[in-house]
């Protein structure tokens, strides 16, 4: 099997996606991959952006230092949608993206809800293999 | 000439604290149709709740059975824009029988135009997922029941956001063709030009994406010069509209630049596309400055029914006009590359 090059990682600043994104520095480190974390603009978040769309948030960049994740590697990209719709776009041209990760549970999401699951969405349509990250996952 | 509208509804118990898609929309759409004075010429059809019939024309039973399952339980947050209540499903299925009832009414007459005021709105909503505020797409499902009945409709969507739900339901229908005006970049992300619709619909989406601060000179052009012709060769016998609000300078949502003048120019040459009267119903969809949504649903509704209105003077000036045309050529050739491809495999 090819070992994965670029994996987008979905980022909505909660604990979860923190950890998600942790996992994906550890993960891609060890194979060499390059990252995109990926932030998704609702149509609320338009009056009120809640990340910058140049800057990687300095929490993002501490993390990679954390994990020994080489910052070069680490992209970072705002578009406008849905977190499931953003996502699966990145595995289309420019992205080319071959691993999608995603957090358990979104920002203020009920714990088991199926309904508008975006792991759940992703892993039915997205042509890549989908990581979902358990809330409580810890590598040590 | 009438206005036919939908009976209002109970939507109080969906509802979010703060959240801009709210029950006060659809009061200040009433509001802008009691402006209009219509007496005897104002029409309001009984109430309709959608069913599970009418709704699997556009959207999977799994996905309607997950909804209401959802709502049953409480409800709660779906995505970070869209939520549901235990109302919201029920609310959901009157918004989508709303423009059901007003189409047959208009069927019966044979004259008049219609207005669906009714919320959630609709035209995110895909056939297995609810977003962008929306639970059931209201204007698919009208043009669905529609289709059924052999008729070739027309979906106009000035919506400020693409109409990503509709675009999907009907990607590859060629009965249905669906323009959209839209703000790009912005959610939901999609409504390139170059989305042009499926295989055995090519040509049957045109999308006309316009830069922040576009005007309405500037949008009015991208459906003369790209739409237009494709329209005009389509032949509709039915004209819906996806007629969101919130292109408005006021509106907090998104970056253009229409005022009320706008939107009854707009919906003078939507309803010129009709080929009888009586076959032209509008459906609210975004709009969340409640000032510009009663007067913007006031003006488009007046002009609809050929009555002046004396509110804002229509916009121009805006950025995008230069686009225009580089944009029709790019679209004309993704469809001829279609087209091709299509000749193509049939000759093999």
């Amino acid at each position: 099997m090819k070992p994965f090059q670029h994996v987008a990682v979905g980022y909505d600043g909660s604990p979860d996606a923190t950890n998600a994104v942790r996992w994906t520095f550890d993960a891609a480190r060890e194979v060499h991959a390059s990252v995109t974390i990926v932030h998704a603009i609702g149509l609320i978040e338009h009056q009120r952006k809640h990340f910058s769309t140049d800057r990687v948030p300095p929490a993002l960049l501490a993390l990679a230092k954390e994990c020994a994740f080489e910052e070069s590697e680490l992209h970072w990209l705002v578009e406008d949608g849905d977190a499931c719709s953003v996502l699966l776009r990145m595995t289309s041209p420019p992205i080319n993206a071959d691993m999608l990760v995603v957090g358990s549970r979104g920002e203020g999401k009920r714990e088991g809800l199926l309904l508008g699951s975006t792991s759940l969405e992703l892993a039915e349509h997205a042509s890549v293999p989908v990581v979902v990250v358990p809330s409580d996952f810890t590598e040590h | 000439m009438v206005l036919v509208i939908n009976e209002g509804f109970n939507d109080a118990g969906h509802e979010d604290p703060g959240h801009p898609e709210r029950p006060d929309r659809v009061v200040a759409a009433r509001s802008a149709v009691d402006d209009l004075h219509l007496g005897d010429d104002l029409v309001v059809v009984g109430a309709h709740s959608a069913t599970r019939d009418e709704l699997v024309r556009v959207h999977s039973g799994i996905y309607l059975d997950e909804l209401s399952a959802y709502c049953y339980s409480g409800g709660g947050d779906i995505d970070q824009d869209t939520y549901a209540t235990l109302d919201s499903f029920t609310i959901a299925k009157y918004a989508a029988g709303a423009g059901l009832a007003v189409i047959e009414e208009l069927q019966r007459r044979n004259d008049g135009v219609g207005f669906v005021a009714a919320r959630p709105p609709g035209h995110h909503a895909l056939a297995d997922r609810a977003m962008g505020f929306c639970l059931l797409n209201n204007v698919a499902v009208a043009a669905a029941a529609l289709r059924s009945q052999g008729e070739r409709v027309l979906i106009v969507d000035w919506d400020v956001h693409h109409g990503n739900g509709t675009q999907q339901i009907f990607w590859d229908v060629p009965e249905v063709l669906y323009v959209s005006t839209h703000q790009w970049p912005l959610f939901p992300g999609t409504g390139s030009v170059n989305e042009v619709g499926g295989r055995h619909a090519a040509d049957r989406t045109v999308n006309i994406p316009l830069p922040p601060g576009a005007t309405g000179d500037v949008l009015r052009r991208g459906i003369d010069e790209m739409a237009g012709p494709v329209i005009d060769s389509f032949d509709p016998t039915w004209v819906l509209v996806s007629a969101g609000y919130d292109a408005h300078r006021a509106d907090p949502m998104a970056d253009l630049r229409l005022t009320s003048g706008d939107f009854a120019l707009l919906a003078r040459c939507v309803s010129d596309y009709a080929p009888v009267p009586g076959r032209v119903v509008m459906f609210l969809e975004g709009g969340y400055d409640l000032g510009a949504l009663r007067s913007s649903i006031h003006a488009s509704l007046s002009a609809a029914l050929g009555q002046p209105h004396d509110g804002e003077s229509p916009s121009n000036g805006g950025p995008g006009t230069e686009q225009i045309e580089r944009m029709r050529q790019s679209r004309r050739s993704t469809v001829e590359m279609l087209h091709a491809s299509d000749d193509e495999e049939s000759t093999q």
